[in-house]
């Protein structure tokens, strides 16, 4: 027995490594070939360079992706997080009526595939002609991340004790007295974290704005189109700050999320 | 907007003005457009301009022409087939993770998470930059002396799109199923041990049937979010790897047919719908340990 628990102990341990390098493998060969120049189809690999992380910050195009998606990420993030946040406490409120069909209208773009989610979108921008721009774009991606920003305010906001707010009301405060001195401090880590996933979410969107998008492109977009073309040095520099940033992003919002035990239940 | 007010015997005039606020952008942004993409469905195109007079002609197509059922059924099974290899995958490795102690078992968990959050898009492009018929795959695999020439096995063709949507999705395999047998009481186990049963007994007859919610909600998760991707049969799929988000994607662009890409879009939701279903029914039957 004690052998047999040993070798399934092994093959655990191997499928576990294995997946593993299926995740982590794959984006290896960008990131190192970033630092080399590429000579007709094979990678010279005789001297590392950085030369293609300098012409990234002379591609107009990629800069001008890149401001694009800061703009949205930004745009999506303070609608999402005061829609976010009012709907929440909307939820909590005894005088809500039909919060579970609002709850449920909520989670709906981000249950359903991002096709169908910019689809319906599209659509309806034509129909109310309202033309595609940036702020489609901005609208697209707070619906898709609106429901994350709720749930994680939400969960901290239930976890709160009830006493908290009659105590606020017994001393006199007003509505907005105890919202702004008793709930916005208690929700703030909910908040940041919820802010930092939201963005990181936006950064990476690439389904819905590719429907929604009018002639602006995000970074994602952009380097979509940029890899229809083929294998590169700057598409792999940029492959690599991508990926180094939104890590970044990740590990910190995080941080701030994981004592309030949303990560897990906010994605799943 | 947030300046809610929390008093529960607020005039009724108020709450009503509240509520139409809480609802307005919801449904503006999600009930109408979602509205407005079912109607369309039964719209159709005519020179360039859609006519909006109801009818069945667009799903008449879908099922009455010799191309789309196929394509369709072809994706559903590319899609399970991605689910069965992505569980089979996530549950070892899931299972492993349970017999970590302490703060390893968590860090692991968080390092299978990360590419989670990682760009989509990088991720495809990566996988893609192994597979090429002069990728790592190929060149290792020459280098190693098991094939002579490049194998076309894994280049732009279904099989491209298996193993890329594989790699992507694994980490929502795992979460879980990781959650649905760390959720199993040692007390049981113990049992088990206790009467008698080896290690091999007690994980056929315990804890997996009780981890089977968790797979089957992953097999579902994975499902559904395969089904609905465009980006990977079009990166890594070539000419032959044609599936049906990628017919829908095409009637918003180079086909303009905006009324039959919402009914087969429409055909996706049933089939996400039905996905979504099953998990649920098997999460609430033998889930709630």
């Amino acid at each position: 027995m004690c052998a047999a628990d040993r070798t399934s102990t092994a093959l655990l341990i191997a499928l576990t490594i294995l997946v593993f390098i299926l995740l982590y493998g794959p984006l290896m060969v960008p990131i190192i070939s970033s630092f080399f120049t590429i000579n007709r189809g094979a990678v010279d690999w005789s001297q590392p360079t950085t030369s293609a992380y300098a012409a990234l910050l002379r591609n107009e195009s990629v800069l001008d992706a890149l401001r694009t998606t800061l703009i949205v990420g930004a745009g999506a993030v303070i609608l999402s997080l005061v829609i976010g946040a009012a709907l929440a406490l909307y939820y909590v409120s005894p005088a809500a009526k039909g919060r579970e069909f609002l709850q449920f209208l909520i989670f709906v773009p981000f249950l359903m595939p991002p096709i169908i989610t910019g689809l319906a979108l599209l659509i309806f921008f034509r129909e109310v002609a309202i033309d595609r721009s940036i702020a489609t774009i901005v609208i697209g991606h707070t619906v898709f991340v609106l429901a994350l920003v709720y749930r994680t305010i939400l969960t901290r906001l239930q976890s709160l004790p009830p006493s908290l707010v009659e105590a606020s009301y017994d001393l006199g405060a007003t509505g907005w007295q105890t919202f702004r001195r008793i709930l916005l401090p208690n929700l703030s880590s909910a908040l940041v974290g919820a802010a930092i996933l939201a963005f990181a979410l936006s950064f990476d969107e690439t389904m819905i704005t590719l429907l929604v998008t009018g002639t602006q492109s995000t970074l994602p977009v952009r380097l979509w189109a940029m890899m229809r073309l083929g294998f590169t040095p700057d598409i792999n520099a940029l492959v690599a700050l991508i990926l180094v940033f939104t890590t970044a992003l990740c590990l910190l919002a995080v941080r701030f999320l994981v004592r309030s035990d949303t990560v897990l239940s906010g994605q799943a | 907007m947030t300046t809610t007010d929390f008093n529960s015997d607020v005039g009724g005039r108020r709450s009503w003005l509240l509520g139409v606020a809480a609802f307005f952008g919801p449904v503006l942004f999600i009930l109408v457009p979602i509205c407005l993409f079912l109607s369309y469905s039964f719209f159709s195109v005519e020179q360039g301009a859609i006519v909006y007079t109801p009818s069945l002609g667009n799903y008449i197509r879908f099922f009455a022409d010799p191309i789309f059922v196929p394509i369709f059924w072809r994706t559903c099974l590319l899609c399970l087939a991605v689910a069965a290899v992505c569980v089979l995958l996530a549950f070892p490795v899931a299972y492993f993770l349970t017999t970590l102690r302490g703060r390893w078992r968590y860090v692991l968990l968080v390092l299978l998470l990360v590419p989670l959050l990682m760009s989509y898009v990088i991720k495809i492009y990566a996988v893609r930059s192994i597979l090429g018929g002069n990728g790592l795959l190929n060149r290792t695999l020459i280098g190693v002396g098991i094939i002579d020439e490049p194998s076309m096995l894994f280049v732009f063709n279904l099989n491209a799109v298996l193993l890329t949507l594989t790699v992507l999705l694994i980490p929502f395999a795992v979460l879980p199923i990781f959650l649905s047998l760390e959720r199993i009481p040692q007390s049981l186990r113990q049992a088990s041990a206790d009467l008698g049963a080896s290690g091999t007994q007690t994980f056929w007859r315990i804890t997996l049937p009780l981890s089977l919610p968790g797979a089957v909600s992953a097999a579902s998760f994975v499902f559904v979010l395969a089904i609905g991707d465009f980006l990977t049969p079009q990166m890594v799929g070539g000419q032959s790897g044609f599936t049906f988000g990628r017919i829908i994607y095409s009637q918003f662009g180079t086909a303009f047919n905006w009324p039959f890409g919402a009914a087969l879009s429409v055909i996706l939701v049933a089939v996400v719908l039905v996905a979504i279903g099953i998990a649920g029914r098997f999460g609430r039957h033998k889930g709630t340990f």
